[in-house]
């Protein structure tokens, strides 16, 4: 798929997120399934199901982190210079994000989800392109991250998630520079829902 | 927990004088944290900031609300009185007023979710006089490099004031709400690192932690 039909197209966007196992980007549907839709009258769990209610939530967050790791690897061969480094920077910091997760999952005694053995990106032809993709991603991260927050149960999840929307939210400051646009567009970030 | 490494930072006041009493010692001795020199004057900055929200005592959300809007309000102050100033280059002025609209936005956010919550914001602050009692060392400044190395360790201060948030504040929707502004913050620190020659990107988990 071509990239610009990706960006405009909400429902490529959704099933391209589906497909690749991350129903919890954006529209956050794996996160809702894992413990209730509505935050404001979050569901009672107890100590075993509110752990296993964090695992998915978690795991769902593992999956847009690991299908980054993939972009940023598939991308970075058609970067050079200022902007192949910038990409090296931000893949080892998914990376660190990926690993917190799993360790955390596993503290829960749950199972941290794998990457895909392929995932069908559109067609990224230049190294903007790369870049616009690679800030899609980001931002999807970030809606998905915020809509995760309120539905953790371990109140340290919260405050470790919302260090990796802060980082997250530098990598689009950093991608929106490079890209010769307004690093810091708005006073709330909330990146943008699938 | 494997996030455990990250901690709460729900600091005590014993804590963040302990913490002072070291890093002004340090600082005596020429050593600066993370190999960087900081204006001695700003010194308690990171952790009198840090400690507002730590502290902010009564029940439910609406105390650490007041503590966030005392803090952006402060920021705004500190950013206006740096924006008048001479030192700045007209491309950094710009970027400081952007910064300081962010500020005041934030500022406004969290005063009408205090309101909603039937709370009273705090009294703003008449000027500088007020920032020093949050924050020193913003009348110490001399130069273009010392305003971003000031604004830094601000932003920093208050990028950990909301990590800290996270674990205190329980509607959900403020704590989308203090996660959205925490990001901001951090992506004014990309800019302000990058505009002082610094690594715009050194934490993959961005705390507040120097």
């Amino acid at each position: 798929m071509e990239l610009d039909h990706f960006l405009r197209d909400p429902q490529s966007r959704r099933r391209f997120f589906r497909m690749t196992g991350v129903s919890a980007a954006g529209a956050s549907a794996v996160l809702l399934g894992a413990c209730g839709d509505d935050t404001k009258n979050p569901v009672q769990l107890g100590p075993d199901e509110s752990d296993q209610a964090d695992v998915e939530i978690l795991n769902g967050l593992l999956d847009l982190e690991l299908m980054a790791i993939a972009a940023y690897k598939a991308g970075a061969p058609k970067l050079g210079g200022e902007r192949l480094g910038i990409v090296k920077v931000f893949l080892e910091q998914e990376q660190a994000h990926a690993d917190g997760l799993s360790g955390s999952i596993e503290d829960l005694d749950g199972k941290p989800n794998r990457a895909k053995s392929d995932y069908d990106f559109p067609v990224l032809r230049t190294d903007a392109d790369v870049l616009r993709f690679a800030l899609d991603l980001e931002n999807t991260a970030i809606a998905a991250y915020i809509d995760a927050l309120p539905k953790f149960s371990e109140k340290k999840l919260r405050s470790t998630a919302a260090s990796i929307i802060t980082n997250e939210a530098e990598h689009a400051s950093v991608l929106l520079h490079a890209l010769g646009r307004e690093p810091v567009p708005a006073a709330l970030v909330t990146g943008r829902a699938a | 927990m494997a996030f455990v490494a990250i901690t709460d930072g729900a600091a005590s006041t014993a804590e963040v004088a302990a913490f002072e009493r070291d890093r002004r010692e340090l600082l005596r001795h020429g050593f600066g944290f993370g190999g960087t020199a900081l204006m001695a004057s700003s010194i308690p900055l990171l952790w009198s900031v840090r400690s507002a929200f730590a502290e902010a005592g009564g029940d439910g959300d609406a105390p650490v609300l007041a503590k966030a809007i005392n803090l952006e309000r402060v920021t705004v102050v500190a950013y206006d009185s740096l924006i008048a100033g001479e030192l700045l280059s007209p491309s950094v002025r710009g970027v400081l007023r952007r910064f300081r609209a962010h500020e005041q936005q934030h500022a406004e956010t969290l005063t009408t979710s205090l309101t909603s919550l039937g709370g009273t914001p705090p009294a703003p602050p008449a000027g500088p006089a007020d920032v020093d009692r949050v924050v020193e060392g913003l009348r110490d400044v001399r130069s273009q490099s010392d305003v971003l190395s000031f604004l830094i360790e601000l932003e920093t201060a208050a990028v950990a004031a909301y990590f800290d948030a996270q674990a205190k504040l329980s509607e959900p929707k403020l704590l989308q709400t203090s996660a959205s502004i925490m990001a901001n913050e951090g992506q004014h620190l990309v800019v302000l690192r990058r505009r002082a020659g610094r690594d715009p990107l050194p934490n993959a988990f961005e705390t507040g932690e120097q």
